[in-house]
């Protein structure tokens, strides 16, 4: 990192006193003015909650400590215990990941194409994995319910942290308060761990998704499924993650845990296959997945493509409405400006409620789910959408009692 | 002989002026128009007329647009009529007073009357311009007023910051609520009692831009400023931009969407900057940067917004000042047109964003409008934002809508 010139921690000085020590974590003049005004507002409003009880505080004092706090590198969201997010106000805590302006963006673009949808179901059923503050679920609400009327939400949000839970029940509970829509539809908050498959012998500890949807009676089918799991590998953590990142904020939603037989990238990237089969248990018609690159954004789809249940796959940029000319790579569409963030999945009905028109054909959601178990047996080496032998077979007889086509041999 | 041996000088002249001096009014502001001109008469005509048909077409049957019409001539129509009454009872009351054969008793009654009708008759012309004036198309809206400091130095930021604090107090007082858009002085920070540097000010009542109108442009003040060590009078100015404001729970809303509005923005035209942090973004970093750029691309404006720590309440902001800039710079380039058209018929002192529009004056406790020619004295009462503001600015709107008089004249005559 740059030594910041004494120049400018001169003229800092003449402006404020507290503004060199901001100088550190911002690196930049307009940026440290700016949070050193935050944190005044947020010294005097804490004064006058204080006074309002009829105690004192010495305002100079507080602002000196979190002035030296911000200075350690402390995140301002943990210091004022609040984040925006959309439009929406989010609280913070230390120990859970702080909501991204990224996330908000591809969230609301999400909601901004599900609000135009014709033939949305009664109730749509979102489930949002690792969720944090709980601020997708929050979002999703919000942007929704001021859009339609027409529509009920059963959000439910999946965390293994129990500082998140307690964290995103709080926010729930604050968002509650002077509005008028939270009581209708639900919004929910479990605790699962993601990663274990349910198949597998239950240890000591959390309880695998499939197990905790059943034991919370919460229903197993899913319309949408949202997750911003942790995606950071190994070596990235060291080299790319903003230090007041690696200082202050939980490693646990940041990198995925390490395992053995794996290499930095596959570490990176633990999340994904799982989340992907959890899309296809609970049968999500849309998906959407936050990604740290173009290069895991890419790896992502061409998994979810192998998994050939999906019409059509497609990879956002950190700003998907912005109205640019869509790029192509490896024939996924790449929407909107900035760094590639996240990665969209739909099939079925989810097609329409998107206003996508389906790039492949549609097909029988067994049919689907036979071919995708196919692709495992031989690892992957059929692609979809590729007539095998079995496929052929399983398309004509077994299932709709076509005429055999006499170009067929058998 | 005198007591005294000599007279000072001083004595003496004073002995020579006069004890009282005479006010002489070497400028009137107060020109009432007796007369009509014949144009806005033939005018008044032509809506009298127009109404008469309106009126028959709707007796026929219901029209929505006629109906509106209707409703926009009545209070002309109902203007002429009083002033076509009052005038004719005056040439009534002249000729009874001229002629030879009216006894002394009915003359003398004549002409205790007539001084009366001459008064209505003023009266009913007065309305009679009034009503035919069109009202300014963004009167009815709010309005934002942009306060900074021009030529002058630190001293036009102290007096940029007491002309803020004279048009909130003014408010205050008038009961217009008030919404602090942005505020910052020299330093970049909020911290009041410092030199300002740029201020914002919403004015959140409708009618408030009509109102707030006349107030655009160079205000000019003389003193000696604090920062003066050796007591020398200086001159500086600020300007003060006024914008007439949109905001979504206005009644011009629906303007928005229409390609016709002055607000109208294409959204394809507006490019959307946020602030991000270079490199990976997502969870690698945790940015509180939440400034906001937006770039109107054909008229190159730019707007940018970082005061608050959300963005989307920075977009926000941000669109509404985009909006309300170019809104102000399309009307003025239409103003600009018209006025060029004007030109050649009247010689009308555009009133430009380069001239001073008022004088403060802390020697003299002056405060002079140089468009009303008004002059007022109590220069406390004025910067405490009190009556005496009110009447400079009244004075101000009634000089602009005796320009709206004489523009829509030569409007008039440079259609025949």
């Amino acid at each position: 990192m740059p030594r910041i010139p004494t120049a400018l921690v001169r003229k800092a000085h003449a402006i404020d006193a507290f503004l060199p020590a901001l100088l550190a974590p911002c690196r930049d003049m307009h940026a440290a003015q700016n949070e050193l005004r935050w944190l005044r507002e947020h010294v005097d409003k804490v004064a006058k909650a204080r006074r309002a009880r009829g105690d004192v505080l010495a305002k100079g004092a507080l602002l000196q400590k979190l002035v030296k706090q911000r200075a350690s590198g402390k995140p301002l969201q943990y210091l004022l215990g609040t984040e925006y997010f959309g439009n929406l106000v989010i609280g913070c805590r230390p120990g859970v990941l702080i909501p991204r302006a990224d996330t908000a963006a591809s969230i609301t673009h999400l909601v901004g194409l599900l609000r135009n949808a014709q033939s949305i179901p009664p109730e749509l059923r979102i489930l949002d994995l690792c969720t944090g503050t709980g601020c997708i679920p929050l979002l999703v609400q919000h942007e929704l319910y001021s859009a339609r009327k027409d529509v009920d939400l059963r959000v439910l949000g999946v965390d293994i942290s129990s500082k998140a839970l307690k964290l995103s029940n709080d926010n729930l509970q604050r968002l509650r308060k002077g509005r008028n829509y939270v009581d209708r539809g639900k919004v929910q908050f479990i605790k699962a761990d993601v990663l274990i498959d349910p198949f597998t012998d239950q240890m000591e500890g959390s309880m695998s998704l499939k197990a905790a949807l059943n034991y919370k009676s919460q229903p197993p089918f899913w319309d949408i499924l949202i997750s911003n799991p942790p995606y950071i590998s190994p070596s990235a953590y060291w080299k790319t993650t903003a230090r007041s990142v690696r200082g202050f904020e939980p490693k646990l939603a940041l990198v995925p845990p390490p395992t053995a037989k794996k290499n930095d990238t596959e570490q990176g990237d633990m999340f994904y296959p799982r989340l992907l089969e959890i899309a296809r248990d609970v049968e999500a018609k849309v998906v959407l997945l936050e990604v740290a690159d173009v290069e895991q954004a890419l790896r992502v789809a061409q998994h979810a493509r192998h998994l050939g249940i999906f019409d059509g796959v497609e990879i956002w940029r950190e700003q998907p409405d912005a109205s640019t000319e869509d790029a192509i790579e490896d024939d996924f569409a790449i929407v909107g400006n900035g760094n590639a963030r996240s990665v969209l999945c739909w099939r079925g009905a989810g097609t329409l409620w998107l206003g996508k028109s389906a790039t492949i054909p549609q097909e029988d959601d067994a049919q689907c789910l036979f071919r995708a178990s196919e692709c495992h047996f031989y690892g992957g080496a059929v692609r979809p959408g590729g007539s095998s032998h079995l496929d052929a077979q399983f398309d004509r007889k077994a299932f709709f009692g076509f005429p055999e086509t006499p170009t067929l041999k058998r | 002989m005198l007591a005294t041996p000599w007279i000072c000088r001083s004595c003496l002249s004073r002995i020579a002026r006069p004890l009282f001096r005479r006010h002489i009014r070497f400028q009137t502001t107060g020109a009432h128009t007796k007369s009509i001109p014949p144009a806005l008469l033939t005018r008044a005509r032509d809506i009298a007329s127009a109404h008469q048909q309106l009126t028959d077409k709707l007796s026929d049957g219901f029209d929505t647009r006629a109906a509106k019409k209707l409703g926009e001539y009545s209070p002309i129509v109902n203007a002429l009529g009083e002033w076509d009454k009052a005038n004719e009872s005056v040439t009534e009351l002249t000729s009874l007073i001229h002629d030879s054969a009216t006894d002394a008793e009915l003359r003398s009654l004549a002409s205790d009357d007539l001084s009366e009708t001459r008064t209505q008759l003023a009266k009913a012309s007065q309305s009679l311009i009034t009503s035919l004036v069109p009202v300014h198309p963004f009167a009815h809206l709010p309005c934002l007023l942009e306060i900074r400091p021009g030529a002058g130095g630190s001293e036009a930021a102290i007096f940029a910051g007491d002309l803020f604090r004279m048009y909130q107090a003014f408010c205050n007082r008038n009961g217009f609520r008030t919404n602090l858009v942005k505020y910052e002085n020299v330093n970049g920070t909020t911290e009041a009692g410092v030199p300002l540097s740029e201020a914002i000010l919403e004015v959140e009542n409708d009618n408030a831009y009509g109102v707030f109108r006349s107030e655009a442009g160079v205000h000019r003040v003389q003193r000696v400023p604090a920062t003066e060590t050796k007591g020398r009078t200086h001159t500086s100015a600020v300007s003060v931009h006024v914008l007439p404001s949109l905001q979504e729970n206005s009644a011009a809303e629906q303007d928005f969407d229409d390609p016709e509005s002055d607000y109208y923005i294409d959204l394809k035209e507006v490019k959307l900057e946020v602030m991000r942090a270079s490199g990976a973004g997502g969870q690698h970093v945790n940015k509180t940067e939440s400034a906001v750029r937006l770039t109107h691309i054909p008229t190159n404006t730019v707007v940018s917004m970082q005061d608050s720590r959300s963005q989307h309440k920075n977009k926000e902001k941000a669109w509404a000042l985009l909006r309300a800039r170019i809104a102000q710079s399309r009307r003025e380039k239409r103003e600009e047109e018209m006025a060029n058209m004007r030109r050649s018929v009247i010689g009308v002192a555009k009133m430009g964003r380069g001239d001073k529009v008022r004088t403060y004056n802390w020697g003299q406790q002056r405060v002079t409008d140089h468009r009303s020619g008004t002059t007022v004295h109590d220069l406390d009462d004025v910067m405490e934002g009190g009556q005496t503001l009110e009447n400079v600015m009244e004075s101000v709107r009634g000089w602009l809508m005796e320009r709206d008089v004489e523009a829509l004249i030569a409007d008039d005559d440079g259609t025949k």
